[in-house]
C-alpha cells in the first residue's frame, strides 16, 4: 500500500554564479523518482558529474539539452542537465553541494535538502502500479547494469497473474510497451494477441504513463486484459504485437556541423533524426491449463469459474392473483461473469418460472470483475407466502474445488392466478415442434372461438358510425339553433327588435302609400312610434308632453287631425298636395330620429 | 359489307359486355364459396399433418375475407405446428386484438411466448376492462349515452327543468367516459404501433441508426416493440420497459397488418 509522504524542501532552487539548481517537485516518496535540474546560462559547455553519491539516495544524469537565443545578432546559449532522483529509504536526505566545471571555472551548487517518508519499496521495480494478483512481474529486459547508452530504445512484456489455471479461468493480463522518453513518435491503436486455446478480451484503449527505470526515463503504453484458456495442457500464449513509429536521432548535414562549431557549440540534441517504423513483440508465455475436476461437481454447475457471492430480492412483495413476481438474483465477484449461467431455482414446485433476463456491470474494463444481477419472472400456481429459494455452484480455482452458494426462499405473499392456470401444464420452456409433424393432427376446436371484430379498426374510426354521429349532431345543433331563436324571441330585446322592425316598415309603407290612404298609414307610424298604436287620444297626449320641438308637435298633431278627417269624410278621404306630403314625409323622419333620444 | 361487319361488330361487343358481367357476376357469387373452399382446405390439410400447406391455404383465407379471431388462431396453432413459435405468437396477438376476450387464443399466446423465452405480461386493468366488456358495444353505447344525454339537457334548458338537466349532464359524462375507456383500451387502438420481432435470433436496439452503434437492449424472437417512427431502413421505437433506440426494419412485422 502506498503510503502519503511529507516532504520538506529546505531550498529548492539554489543559484551559483550562471548556474541554479532546483527539484522539480518539493513531495516524493520512495521509490518515486524527482528531477533534480541544473541549468547554465550564457555556457557553451560543462563537465558535470554522471552521479551524486548521496546515502539513501540514486542520483543518476538522465539528459541534458541545449537552447540557443539569437539576440541583437549575438548568439547566447542555456544547457540544462537533468538528474534522476530515486529514493531509496524514507527519512531526511542532503543533496550535498557539487561541483561543475565550466570552462576554466569551477562553480558550485548548495545543499538541497529532501525529506522522504513511507515504507520501503524495491527501487528497481517498476513505478507502475501492480496488476491485481501479480505476484511476480517480469522485469524489462533493458533492467540491469547496462548504461543507457546500451538500453534499447523500446521493448515489451506480458505480465500474467498466473502461470497455472483451469479452463474457463479469466487470467487478468496487461501487455505493456516501452518507449524511451527521448525518443517521439506513434503507435498502434491495438496490439496484435490473439492464438489457439485461449480467449482474450477485447481491448480497451491504452492508458499512458511514465516510468524511470535505472534512471532511464520510459513512456509505457498498457494495454489491460484477460486470457480464458480453453482447453486443458500446456497453453502457448504467443507474442503480442504492436507496430510503431519512432522519431530516432540522426547525423546533421555535413557542414552544418561545422557552422555551429564556429560558434562554439554543437548541433542541439532533436534537431535532425529519422523515422523507423518498429514493431514491439512480447515474449511468448506458457500456461499449464488444468481441466476442471469431474469429481465433485454439482448437477447446477453452470460453468462458472471464480470467487462468488449471491444474494438476492424479491418485488413486489405481494402479488395480485396472476400477477408475476421478479426473483433478482445478484452473482457478485471475479471470475468469468459474462460466460457464466444463472443460478437455479430451488423448492418452486407451486411457482411457474420463466428463462430469466440478465445484466452485468463490471468494474474493471476486462470484465473480470463486477457482479450479473438475473432476473426470473415467477408466477404463483397455488397462493405463496415465499418465493422459491436460490443456488449457485462455481469452481473456486484457488481452493480447487467446486462450491454452492445457496439462498433462502425470501417472504412474499403472492395469489394463485386464474390466467396462468388456464396457461400451460408446465412451467419448462415448451421445445419447438418437430420439423417432421405427425401424420394426423387433432384440428382447432372451432366451436370454443369467439366472434370476435371483423375490422382492424375500431368503431370509434369506421365512417359509418362517424356518419353516424355527425348526423345526430346536426340534428342536435339545429334544434338547439331553433330553440335559441325561439327564446330569443320571446324576450324583452327580442320585442324590441320586432317592433323597431315593424316601425321601419311602417314609414316605408307611409313613404309608398296612395295618396287615399297616405295620412292613415302616417296616422299609424305615428302612434306605433309612440307606443299607442290605434289609441290617438293617448298619442296625442304623448306627443304633447314630449320634449319635441313645437313646429313638429304640430305637424305630428296635423297627421293625427287629416287621419281624424279622413276617417270621418264619409268615402272622400283627404288626399295631400305633393309639397305637403313632402312636409309631412320629413315630418316623419325627423320624429323617428329624434323621439326618445 | 361495311355495315355488316360493323353490325356483327357491334353486336359482337355487345355479346362480349354480356358474357363478361355474366362472368363477373359468376364469380362474385362464387368468392364465398372460394372463402370457404380455402379455410375447408386449411382444415383439412391441418387434420392430415400437412401443416405448411395449411399455413398457405389459411392465407389464401385471411386475403380474400374479412379479418377473424378464429382464423387467426387457426393459423397460429398451425405455425405452433411448424416450430414456428414467433409467427404463432403474432397470430395468436392479432386473434386476440380482433377478439380480447377469445380465451384460447390468450393461452396459445402464453405458451408461445413460454417456448420463445418472453416474460408474462402483467395483467393490468385494461385486461380487466377488455375481459368483461366488448369494445364495440361500449362504443355504441357511449356515443348513445352521450347523445341522448346532450338532448335530455337541451330540452330541460328549454323547458328550465334542473333535474332533467343534472340528468343529461351525467348521461354525457358517462358517454365521454365509455368512450375514453374504448379509446385507451380497444386493443385497434393501442396496438396500432406495436410490432413484433420476427427475425430469427431476434435483433439489437442501437443506441443510432448506424451498424456499429452502441447496443442498447436485445430484442428477443416474438417480443414486442413500439413503433415511433422511420428512417429509412431503420426504426425508432420504444421497448416495453421504456428503452429508446433504433433497429432494423427487417423482420419487424406490425401486429395490425398495413390497409
Amino acid at each position: 500500500m502506498a503510503l502519503i509522504l511529507t516532504l520538506f524542501v529546505a531550498a529548492p532552487v539554489v543559484r551559483a554564479q550562471e548556474v541554479s539548481c532546483e527539484l522539480n517537485s518539493n513531495e516524493s516518496r520512495v521509490g518515486e523518482p524527482v528531477q533534480l535540474v541544473v541549468t547554465l546560462r550564457g555556457a557553451r559547455g560543462a563537465e558535470v558529474p554522471q552521479t551524486i553519491p548521496v546515502d539513501g539516495l540514486r542520483i543518476n544524469l538522465a539528459g541534458r539539452s541545449t537552447q540557443f537565443e539569437m539576440n541583437n545578432f549575438k548568439l547566447s546559449s542555456t544547457i540544462t542537465y537533468t538528474y534522476m532522483v530515486v529514493p531509496l529509504f524514507d527519512g531526511d536526505f542532503t543533496i550535498p553541494p557539487f561541483e561543475i566545471r565550466i570552462d576554466k571555472k569551477v562553480v558550485r551548487t548548495e545543499a538541497i535538502r529532501l525529506s522522504v517518508h513511507g515504507g520501503a519499496r524495491a527501487p528497481s521495480s517498476p513505478t507502475l502500479p501492480p496488476v491485481p494478483g501479480l505476484s511476480n512481474p517480469q522485469l524489462p529486459p533493458s533492467a540491469g547494469s547496462r548504461s543507457a547508452n546500451d538500453r534499447q530504445p523500446y521493448f515489451a512484456e506480458l505480465l500474467l497473474t498466473k502461470k497455472k489455471a483451469f479452463v474457463g479461468e479469466i487470467i487478468p493480463a496487461e501487455l505493456r510497451f516501452y518507449f524511451n522518453a527521448r525518443y517521439g513518435g506513434q503507435v498502434g491503436e491495438r496490439p496484435n494477441f490473439s492464438g489457439e486455446g485461449f480467449t482474450v478480451q477485447k481491448f480497451p484503449n491504452a492508458e499512458k504513463r511514465e516510468q524511470v527505470i535505472d534512471g532511464e526515463s520510459y513512456v509505457v503504453f498498457v494495454f489491460k486484459t484477460a486470457v480464458t484458456p480453453v482447453k486443458s495442457g500446456l497453453l502457448q500464449i504467443p507474442a503480442a504485437r504492436l507496430d510503431a513509429r519512432l522519431q530516432v536521432p540522426g547525423n546533421a548535414p555535413q557542414g552544418l556541423s561545422d557552422f555551429f562549431n564556429n560558434f562554439g557549440g554543437a548541433i542541439p540534441p532533436g534537431m535532425f533524426s529519422n523515422t523507423r517504423e518498429v514493431a514491439l513483440e512480447t515474449k511468448p508465455v506458457q500456461i499449464e491449463v488444468s481441466a476442471l475436476p469431474k469429481d465433485g461437481r454439482p448437477d447446477d454447475f453452470s460453468g462458472a469459474v471464480g470467487k462468488f457471492t449471491l444474494e438476492a430480492t424479491v418485488s413486489p412483495k405481494k402479488a395480485a392473483a396472476g400477477e408475476p413476481v421478479t426473483l433478482r438474483a445478484t452473482v457478485s465477484g471475479q471470475g468469468n461473469l459474462e460466460a457464466m449461467g444463472p443460478p437455479t431455482l430451488t423448492g418452486d414446485e407451486g411457482w411457474r418460472s420463466y428463462p430469466p433476463t440478465d445484466k452485468l456491470q463490471s468494474v474493471d474494463a476486462t470484465g473480470f470483475t463486477g457482479e450479473k444481477t438475473f432476473e426470473f419472472p415467477i408466477i404463483a400456481r397455488q397462493d405463496q407466502t415465499q418465493t422459491p429459494g436460490l443456488s449457485f455452484s462455481y469452481f473456486d480455482p484457488v481452493a480447487g474445488k467446486y462450491a454452492t452458494l445457496t439462498q433462502a426462499p425470501l417472504p412474499v405473499v403472492a395469489k394463485a392466478g386464474s390466467p396462468a392456470a388456464t396457461a400451460t401444464g408446465s412451467a419448462a420452456p415448451q421445445p419447438a415442434a418437430s420439423a417432421t409433424p405427425p401424420p394426423v393432427a387433432t384440428p382447432p376446436d372451432i366451436s370454443t372461438m369467439a366472434g370476435g371484430a371483423t375490422n382492424w379498426s375500431s368503431l370509434l374510426f369506421r365512417k359509418g358510425f362517424l356518419a353516424a354521429n355527425a348526423g345526430v349532431a346536426i340534428l342536435w345543433l339545429g334544434l338547439l339553433v331553433a330553440f335559441a331563436v325561439k327564446a330569443f324571441a320571446g324576450s324583452v330585446a327580442g320585442r324590441q327588435m320586432a317592433r323597431r322592425k315593424k316601425i321601419k316598415e311602417m314609414l316605408g309603407r307611409a313613404r309608398q302609400a296612395e295618396p287615399d290612404v297616405f295620412y292613415e298609414l302616417a296616422a299609424g307610424f305615428v302612434c306605433a312610434r309612440l307606443g299607442a298604436e290605434g289609441d290617438f287620444f293617448a298619442a296625442t297626449g304623448r306627443i304633447n308632453a314630449s320634449p319635441l320641438p313645437d313646429s313638429l308637435k304640430a305637424s305630428l298633431l296635423r297627421v293625427l287631425e287629416r287621419h281624424e278627417e279622413s276617417k270621418y269624410a264619409a268615402g272622400s278621404a283627404i288626399r295631400p298636395a305633393v309639397d305637403e306630403r313632402n312636409d309631412v314625409l320629413a315630418a316623419l323622419a325627423e320624429f323617428n330620429s329624434k323621439y326618445e333620444k | 359489307m361495311k355495315n355488316n361487319f360493323s353490325i356483327n361488330g357491334l353486336l359482337c361487343r355487345k355479346s362480349g359486355v354480356r358474357s363478361s358481367l355474366l362472368l363477373f357476376l359468376a364469380l362474385a357469387a362464387s368468392l364465398p364459396s372460394l372463402h370457404a373452399d380455402a379455410l375447408a382446405d386449411a382444415r383439412a390439410r391441418f387434420s392430415d399433418g400437412e401443416f405448411d400447406k395449411a399455413v398457405k391455404f389459411y392465407e389464401q383465407a385471411l386475403e380474400t375475407r374479412d379479418p377473424s379471431a378464429s382464423v387467426f388462431y387457426e393459423l397460429g396453432r398451425t405455425f405452433s405446428k411448424t416450430g414456428n413459435e414467433a409467427r404463432a405468437a403474432l397470430n395468436f396477438r392479432r386473434a386476440l386484438v380482433l377478439d380480447p376476450r377469445f380465451v384460447p387464443a390468450a393461452k396459445a399466446l402464453r405458451e408461445s411466448n413460454v417456448a420463445l423465452g418472453i416474460p408474462p405480461e402483467t395483467p393490468g386493468w385494461r385486461a380487466t376492462v377488455l375481459e368483461r366488456l366488448p369494445m364495440d358495444a361500449l362504443t355504441i353505447g357511449g356515443a348513445a349515452a352521450f347523445w341522448l344525454g346532450a338532448f335530455v339537457a337541451l330540452f330541460a334548458v328549454r323547458a328550465r327543468r334542473r333535474g332533467r338537466l343534472a340528468a343529461g349532464a351525467v348521461l354525457v359524462l358517462a358517454g365521454v367516459a365509455a368512450l375514453a375507456v374504448v379509446w385507451r383500451c380497444d386493443p385497434r387502438i393501442s396496438l396500432r404501433t406495436e410490432a413484433m420481432v420476427l427475425k430469427n435470433g431476434g435483433t439489437q436496439m442501437l443506441g443510432t441508426p448506424a451498424d456499429q452503434s452502441e447496443k442498447l437492449a436485445a430484442m428477443p424472437e416474438g417480443s414486442l416493440v413500439r413503433i415511433l417512427s422511420q428512417r429509412g431502413h431503420w426504426f425508432y421505437g420504444r421497448l416495453p420497459g421504456g428503452t429508446h433506440g433504433w433497429f432494423l426494419t427487417e423482420g419487424i412485422v406490425p401486429v395490425i397488418p398495413p390497409a
